[in-house]
């Protein structure tokens, strides 16, 4: 079992605008969501909404590139790496949004300003994210964009890791980001799975709340003395049932939880922590929660870290990973807010307290439209 | 050993004032189901991987690398017009689409995959970054089969699309879709390796020692020009003969996937890289 070392994190999300404050913040049980209006169609649309809490405002065209930089470069100063290091240093990022927020904005402007002249989708934004960091930090090395909707950033960790592994890379910075734009928002809401409240894996939910994250990793085939946190695998899967949903029966859910636990040669019952996707939708709980108790004849604790910093979509994985991460290394497994009442068709209750977190091996589940289902392992190694 | 079982090769100029050739006739021949609420770049997608696959079985864990550096960008356009130009909530379909990975999930559910399925982009190299991801995760045995395309879409009007690309108005563009299956230890097969140099030095020596007669070269846009000439002066120029002069963001893929299908003898040396982070050499042999 090989695995990488987590040597450097940095996050931005509802909670705070550093890893450190946010995994305090989670310990708190600090929830800040906002009330969101967008007024511009024929019917308002509200909503509850999880943002970084800078002071500039929601669609300020000048977010994006003002609030990613930081975050990775809290993650490579973390991470210690050397000149030589950050030059070549790769990237893996996932997103479900890159930069469509300013293109949005610019595309608004121009049919202000000159609407005979004005082009949808002026920015064809795959590689903005990348193309910003590299000229921030520095870096020169390959990049990696993945778009697998809320795995993107998940599948990027699991193929940095994999190509560690490999030796084909030393060191590998992981980025996942998502900022509030209105493709996002209103696409959401025409599917109706937005609620007012995010109850995951409770028998009242109703739906998922949205909410803007950046997060950044620096994984590393080394580390030292006091470095007690390692991604050792994963598994992803493609379940053709729904675009929009795995199959409610559990059994892709179940069949990913299986291929990562053998990938890892780990048993159910050493498993000692789960933090589940949890997005609070009828259908996406279901099948999770089918998928867990499938796997698992009893479950370890299962945490849900949305109602913190909301659905970061594409960008979820890294953030709830910093998050999990950080929570372990602090020594409490999360509590998850707005669970009460028990959902008997699914058997899976979230802890409402939190919970001492042992040394051994952490399961953390993605799941995306497109069918995609994504499972990491993480250890937590003992000092 | 990794071999390429099978190729497939779809690259259409798209001309000004002309309508997008209709792929509907051919996708009925190739969809196991009528799909409904699906997208161009979708439907490109659909063409590349089934023609790829055409008459094979493929394991069920076969994983899809799918890369673009544009992906769905037709949808994307009727979504952001929808929203910002009308002022309309995107339809629901329309939105789900303006994700990369929608395409492949619609060639997993039309070839009945149930493996990795990823969408990996790098603007002008999405080829590369593909296949790097496929091949680590079969020398790793993550997948023993992978089915890698590279799709991209044109959408109209044509002087927006090149406009949106930063490309001058006389080039001519095409819409492509170019695909290689891929399978640890197939025989009677072209091998597919790749070797990673930190070093331009090592790079050009091993290809020296490697180079046979009749061989082909494609060196990628995104490489730096004095690196690529150096490249270029050393081997055969008439090796970088490509196969059309229309532009799309990967033509990488469209010589790639244009040799695999050809059949021709020699081996395809696709150098990528840059002083300042490597160079990578995937090769296509005999």
């Amino acid at each position: 079992m090989a695995g990488a070392y987590i040597r450097g994190v940095g996050l931005s999300c509802a909670l705070g605008e550093d890893a450190e404050s946010c995994v305090s913040a989670m310990q708190r049980m600090q929830v800040r969501a906002v009330r969101l209006r967008l007024d511009e169609f024929d019917e308002p649309l509200q909503m509850p909404y999880y943002r970084i809490p800078d002071r500039s405002e929601l669609f300020d065209a000048g977010r994006f590139e003002r609030l990613l930089p930081p975050v990775a470069h809290a993650a490579v100063v973390q991470a210690g790496l050397t000149p030589e290091e950050i030059h070549r240093l790769p990237m893996f990022i996932g997103s479900s949004c890159f930069s469509i927020g300013l293109s949005e904005s610019r595309y608004a402007s121009a049919l202000v300003q000159q609407p005979e002249t004005a082009i949808p989708m002026p920015l064809c934004g795959y590689q903005d994210i990348a193309v910003i960091l590299q000229r921030t930090l520095g870096c020169k090395g390959d990049t990696y964009t993945y778009n697998t909707a809320c795995t993107s950033s998940a599948n990027a960790l699991l193929a940095a890791l994999r190509m560690i592994e490999l030796g084909w890379y030393r060191h590998a910075l992981v980025v996942g980001a998502e900022l509030a734009n209105r493709t996002t928002l209103a696409g959401f809401s025409g599917l109706q799975v937005v609620a007012e409240t995010l109850q995951p894996f409770d028998a009242a939910r109703k739906g998922l709340l949205m909410g803007e994250g950046i997060g950044a990793v620096v994984l590393s085939a080394e580390t030292d003395s006091a470095n007690r946190l390692r991604v050792i695998g994963g598994a992803s899967n493609c379940d053709t049932w729904s675009v929009t949903t795995a199959n409610t029966d559990g059994n892709s859910v179940a069949k990913v939880l299986n291929q990562a636990l053998h990938q890892i040669r780990v048993q159910p019952q050493q498993v000692r922590g789960i933090k589940a996707h949890g997005t609070a939708t009828p259908a996406g709980d279901t099948a999770e929660a089918l998928g867990l108790r499938q796997v698992f004849p009893s479950l370890p604790p299962v945490s849900v870290l949305k109602p913190y910093l909301g659905h970061t979509l594409g960008a979820c994985c890294v953030n709830e990973l910093i998050l999990y991460a950080g929570a372990l290394l602090y020594g409490f497994l999360p509590a998850t807010p707005g669970f009460e009442t028990p959902d008997p068709a699914l058997g899976v209750q979230p802890i409402t307290t939190p919970e001492p977190a042992p040394d051994g091996h952490y399961l953390l589940n993605h799941f995306g439209f497109g069918g995609n289902n994504t499972v990491l392992a993480l250890e937590k190694i003992a000092p | 050993m990794i071999k390429l079982v099978s190729a497939s090769h779809y690259l259409q100029p798209v001309y000004d004032h002309a309508a997008l050739t209709s792929l509907e006739t051919a996708l009925r021949g190739l969809c196991r189901e009528p799909f409904r609420r699906i997208d161009r770049f979708i439907q490109l997608a659909l063409l590349g991987s089934a023609n790829c696959a055409s008459g094979r079985k493929l394991r069920p864990d076969c994983g899809i690398y799918l890369g673009s550096g544009l992906g769905p960008i037709g949808n994307n356009v009727v979504t952001q017009e929808q929203l910002i130009r009308d002022l309309e909530i995107p339809k629901p379909f329309n939105f789900i689409n303006t994700l990369g990975s929608s395409a492949g999930f619609y060639v997993a559910r039309n070839l009945g995959l149930q493996g990795q399925n990823f969408f990996i982009s790098r603007r002008g190299a999405s080829l590369q970054a593909v296949l790097n991801a496929a091949m680590a995760d079969m020398l790793l045995g993550f997948a023993t089969q992978a089915l890698v395309g590279v799709v991209e879409e044109v959408a109209l009007p044509l002087d927006a699309h090149r406009l949106r690309q930063h490309l001058s108005q006389d080039i001519l563009l095409a819409e492509g879709s170019h695909w290689l299956l891929l399978q640890s230890g197939a025989s009677d097969s072209r091998s597919l390796d790749l070797k990673r140099f930190a070093e331009f030095a090592a790079l050009e020596g091993f290809l020296k020692s490697a180079w046979r007669t009749g061989d082909r070269l494609c060196c990628t846009r995104s490489m730096e020009t004095h690196a690529a000439k150096t490249m270029q002066q050393g081997f055969d120029a008439g090796a970088l003969s490509g196969p059309t002069s229309a532009f799309h963001d990967s033509l990488e893929a469209a010589w790639l996937a244009a040799f695999a299908v050809s059949r021709e003898p020699g081996t395809l040396f696709l150098v990528d890289g840059h002083p300042e982070r490597g160079w990578s050499l995937f090769y296509l042999g005999a």
